[in-house]
C-alpha cells in the first residue's frame, strides 16, 4: 500500500515518530530551536493522539533527571533540548549510561554559548559526545522520523540498552518544510514493541535495578565493557536498519551513507543536513571527471572506523568537513578522529580538515565544491596546512540612529509592538541611574533591549543569573563600591518561578544587598509562549494548547511573594506596568535597601504580553490595569515583614471583564470561569486578611 | 610589568558608548497624531511609551519622535484627553 506523505518541519517529524512509537514519558523544558518538537508533542497529548505523561519540568537539569527516573521504572520516555540546556542536563547525561536507560534524546542543535548564536553547530553535543551514549546525525526530515523509531529499537535492544542522541541541525531541519512520509500506526506497533526493562526500579516487578556506584578496581573493567557494548551496537544498527528497510521501505546504510564511493580516489566526510549541499558538490565534480565520492557519518558514537579504513584504503586524499571545533586541537570532532582511526592502520592518506558552518552559517554547495577541489588537489601530497577554516565576509547592518538625550536606554529597539516589557525596564534604570549593572537570564528583553541599553547589560546563564549577581555584588563590595553601584535582574517569570529559583532562593538566604527584578508576562515568551510557573490556570499556551483531553493549564500559579516571604529578606513587592508611579516607588525603596545593605529587594512586575496572550498591541496598559482592579494580579508589598495591599479597589471587577479581551481565555466557558472567579476571590481575600493583620508573623 | 590593552584579540565588547537608538517608523501601519490643542502634558504617554518615542516640546505638549515609533497605539489608547488619534499610515 502506497504511504501518505505530509511536509513538515523537521520537529514534526520528529514528534510523529514519537507519537507511533507510543512513547510513555515525556519530561520537557522549551530552548530554540527544540521547542516546537516538544509543543507538536504537547497538541498530540492534548488532543488524546498519544497517551503519554507529558512534564513541564522547570528546567533542563530536571527535565533529563525526569527522564532518566522514567526511564528506569522501565517506561519508552523520550525528551528534546539542545546548546545550553544540554549542557545544563550534562551531570545527568553522563548518568543515563550507568543506568543502562535507552532514552532517546533529540538535540536539535545549536551553538553552544561561548558566543551565543541560536544557529546551529555542534559545540552542543561535542561535550556529550564520549559519555557512552549513541550519536546519531540525521540528514533530512524524512530521516528525523525514521530514526525516532529506529533509535527506540536500537537502544532498547538487550544487546545495547543505553541511551540515544539524535542530532537533527537546528533551523536547517528543526524548521524547514520537506516531504515526509508516516508509517501507518499498526506497521509501527508490529515493528516496535512495547518497551520492558530487564530490571526496572520496581519492587513490584524486579528486585534488582541499576547501580550508580563500584569500587574504583571495577571502574577499569566496567568502561571495557561499555566499549564492548558500544562496540556491540553496531551490529544492531546495522539489522535494525536492514529490518526497518524491509518493513517500511527506506534504510540508510547502518553507520554510514557511502554516496559514489564505488570507484572514488578522493573522499569527502561529511554528517548532518550539510550531506545534502556536499552531495550536489560531489554531483558536479563528478561531471567534471572526477572521481570523487562521499561518506555520511550516520553515527559518531559507535564510530563507523571499519566503514572509514575500508575506503581509506581505497582512496587517495580525504577531506573531512566538521561544524565544530575542539578548542585546543587545531580541528573539528570528525577530524581528529577519522586522523586517529588510519593512524596505526599504516594507510597514509593525506586527511585535511574544515572547519566551517559555526554558529549556524550556511555552508553553500559553492564551499563544498572548493573543499572537495581542495582534496582532490591533496592527492600524494604532504599537508602544510593541516585545517582550513572557511567563512564568509558580514553582510552590512544598519547603522544606529544618532540621538541626544539623558535616558539610561535608547529609544526605539527589537521588541514587539506594544511591549510591556519595553515600558518595565525603561522606568527600571531610568530610576536606577546609569550606575546600574543588569545580570540578565535569557529572555525576550535580552534579545530586544540589551542592544539598546547605556548601562552594563551582562547574559547571564538561565539558572544561575542570581549568582551572577551575588558575584558582582561581592565584588563592588571588596572595591568598597557596594553603596556606589546597584545590581539587579532582569528576569522572565521562567528565569524566577521556574529555572532560576534555586539561585535566587540561595542569594535570599544569604542576604545579598541586590535588586531581582522580574517582568512576569507569565509564560516562556522568547521561546514562544510555553506555560511557566508563573502561568494562570486554564491559559492556552503552546505547551498546554487546548484540545479535546487539555483547557489549557491545569494548576494554579505559584505565590512567589510568599516563596520569597518566607526567606524573609527586607523587600518584596509586586506592581503593575499600568501603576508606574506605584512601581517607581518600589523600585527607590529596592534600591534605597540594597544601598544600606540590608539584603535583597524583589520586585515582580505584571507585564501583560500582546503576542503571548493574543490582544491588540495598544490594550497593553489597559490589561495591565484590568489584571489589578479584577484581583487577578494583587499589587502589594512587604516592607521588612509588614505586608501592605497598595491597590484596593473598593469593589474587584469580574474577572470576566480581564479574560475576555486576551484569546488565549478563549476557550474558558461558564464553568471553568467559575473555577478560575473563586480562586481570584479566595486569594485576594487572603491578601486582605494579610493587609488587615499588617506584620507577617514570622519576620 | 604594564599589559598592553590593544594587545587583546577576540573579547567581543559591548561598548555601550557607541550605540544609539532604532530607526523602527518603517515598522508602523497606524501613526499617532497628537491633537496640540487638545494635549494637557500630562505625561501619561510618555511614560507608557514602549520605545521612549515621545517627550515634551517647548510648549510642554507630547512631541513624538516618528523614527521610533512602531505605531502601537498604546498613547492614544492612553490618553486622558483623547487628544491622540490613530490615523493609516498612508492617509495620516
Amino acid at each position: 500500500m502506497p504511504q501518505d506523505f505530509d511536509v513538515m518541519p523537521g520537529n514534526k517529524a520528529v514528534a510523529h515518530g514519537v507519537r507511533l512509537a507510543r512513547t510513555e514519558v515525556i519530561p520537557a523544558f522549551p530552548i530554540t530551536p527544540q521547542t516546537t518538537i516538544i509543543e507538536y508533542l504537547s497538541d498530540f497529548v492534548a488532543d488524546g493522539k498519544l497517551d503519554a505523561e507529558y512534564i513541564h519540568t522547570e528546567g533542563e537539569h530536571s527535565c533529563m533527571a525526569a527522564a532518566l527516573g522514567a526511564s528506569l521504572v522501565g517506561a519508552r520516555t523520550f525528551t528534546a533540548t539542545c546548546s545550553e540546556g544540554l549542557a545544563y542536563m550534562h551531570e545527568i547525561v553522563a548518568q543515563a549510561v550507568n543506568y543502562r536507560a535507552p532514552i532517546v534524546m533529540a538535540v536539535a542543535n545549536r551553538t553552544l554559548g561561548w558566543y551565543w548564536s541560536l544557529g546551529p553547530d555542534y559545540s552542543d553535543i561535542m561535550p556529550e559526545m564520549n559519555l557512552g551514549w549513541l550519536v546519531n546525525f540525521v540528514e533530512t526530515n524524512q530521516e528525523c522520523l525514521d530514526m525516532a523509531l529506529m533509535n527506540f529499537k536500537i537502544a532498547e535492544d538487550y544487546r545495547v540498552l543505553l541511551p540515544t542522541m539524535m542530532s537533527l541541525d537546528g533551523f536547517y531541519l528543526s524548521y524547514s518544510q520537506e516531504r515526509v512520509y508516516l508509517p501507518e500506526q499498526e506497521e509501527v506497533d508490529d515493528w516496535l514493541p512495547a518497551y520492558k526493562a530487564p530490571y526496572p526500579v520496581d519492587p513490584t516487578e524486579s528486585k534488582a535495578w541499576p547501580t550508580a556506584s563500584i569500587p574504583s578496581q571495577m571502574h577499569t573493567p566496567m568502561r571495557k565493557e561499555y566499549e564492548k557494548l558500544l562496540n556491540g551496537a553496531k551490529d544492531v544498527i546495522k539489522e535494525v536498519d536492514k529490518s526497518y528497510g524491509e518493513t517500511f521501505g527506506r534504510s540508510y546504510g547502518g553507520l554510514v551513507e557511502k554516496y559514489r564511493c564505488d570507484d572514488a580516489d578522493s573522499l569527502m566526510v561529511t554528517m548532518g543536513s550539510m550531506t545534502t549541499a556536499a552531495r550536489r558538490a560531489v554531483d558536479k565534480l563528478r561531471k567534471e571527471g572526477e572521481k570523487i565520492g562521499l561518506l555520511k557519518l550516520r553515527y559518531m558514537r559507535p564510530f563507523p572506523n571499519e566503514e572509514l579504513i575500508e575506503l581509506a584504503e581505497q582512496v587517495d586524499s580525504i577531506g573531512v568537513v566538521d561544524r565544530v571545533l575542539m578548542h585546543g586541537t587545531g580541528g573539528g570532532m570528525a577530524f581528529q578522529d577519522v586522523k586517529s582511526y588510519l593512524y596505526n592502520t599504516g594507510i597514509r592518506v593525506p586527511v585535511q580538515g574544515f572547519v566551517t558552518g559555526l554558529g549556524g552559517e550556511d555552508i553553500p554547495i559553492d564551499d563544498l565544491y572548493q573543499m572537495s577541489k581542495k582534496v582532490i588537489g591533496n592527492k600524494g601530497k604532504k599537508l602544510t596546512e593541516e585545517v582550513e577554516f572557511v567563512s564568509h565576509a558580514m553582510p552590512g547592518m544598519a547603522p544606529p540612529v544618532e540621538i541626544e538625550n539623558d535616558s539610561c536606554m535608547y529609544p526605539g529597539s527589537d521588541g514587539c509592538a506594544g511591549c510591556g516589557a519595553s515600558i518595565i525596564v525603561r522606568t527600571l534604570l531610568n530610576t536606577l541611574g546609569e550606575n546600574t549593572i543588569v545580570m540578565n537570564p535569557p529572555n525576550c528583553s535580552g534579545v530586544n533591549y540589551g542592544g539598546v541599553v547605556r548601562v552594563p547589560w551582562v547574559l547571564a546563564n538561565f539558572a544561575a543569573a542570581a549568582a551572577y549577581e551575588t558575584g558582582a555584588y561581592r565584588a563592588l563590595k571588596a572595591k568598597g563600591k557596594a553603596d556606589k553601584v546597584y545590581v539587579t535582574s532582569y528576569a522572565g517569570d521562567g528565569g524566577t518561578y521556574d529555572i532560576g529559583l534555586q539561585s535566587i532562593s540561595g542569594a535570599a538566604e544569604r542576604g545579598e544587598s541586590i535588586i531581582w527584578l522580574c517582568y512576569d508576562n507569565e509564560a516562556y515568551m522568547n521561546t514562544g509562549i510555553q506555560r511557566s510557573g508563573s502561568t494562570p490556570e486554564y491559559a492556552a499556551t503552546s505547551t498546554t494548547p487546548v484540545g479535546s483531553v487539555w483547557k489549557g493549564k491545569p494548576q494554579r500559579r505559584k505565590n512567589m511573594l510568599m516563596i520569597m516571604a518566607a526567606h524573609r529578606i527586607p523587600y518584596i513587592a509586586s506592581a503593575s506596568l499600568a501603576y508606574i508611579p506605584d512601581f517607581k516607588r518600589k523600585i527607590q525603596k529596592a534600591a534605597e535597601i540594597t544601598r544600606n545593605g540590608e539584603g535583597m529587594a524583589y520586585l515582580q512586575v505584571h507585564q501583560p504580553c500582546t503576542t503571548g496572550w493574543y490582544f491588540d498591541p495598544s490594550k497593553t496598559v489597559e490589561i495591565g490595569r484590568l489584571a489589578v482592579q479584577t484581583g487577578a494580579y494583587p499589587i502589594a508589598e512587604i516592607d521588612h515583614g509588614e505586608f501592605k495591599l497598595n491597590i484596593k479597589p473598593r469593589e474587584l471587577k469580574p474577572v470576566k471583564e480581564y479574560l475576555e479581551p486576551q484569546r488565549r481565555f478563549r476557550h474558558v466557558d461558564e464553568e471553568l470561569l467559575e473555577i478560575i472567579q473563586g480562586h481570584i476571590t479566595e486569594d485576594w481575600e487572603s491578601y486582605l486578611k494579610l493587609d488587615e493583620q499588617g506584620k507577617l508573623p514570622w519576620y | 610589568m604594564v599589559q598592553d590593552k590593544s594587545k587583546i584579540t577576540a573579547f567581543g565588547l559591548n561598548d555601550i558608548s557607541v550605540k544609539g537608538g532604532k530607526y523602527v517608523a518603517n515598522w508602523r501601519v497606524y501613526k499617532p497624531i497628537i491633537d496640540k490643542e487638545g494635549c494637557v502634558g500630562c505625561g501619561l504617554c510618555i511614560s507608557y511609551c514602549p520605545e521612549e518615542a515621545i517627550t515634551k516640546d517647548d510648549d510642554g505638549k507630547a512631541e513624538i519622535d516618528y523614527r521610533f515609533c512602531k505605531g502601537c497605539g498604546i498613547c492614544a489608547n492612553e490618553c486622558p484627553q483623547k487628544a491622540i488619534e490613530m490615523k493609516k499610515e498612508d492617509e495620516a
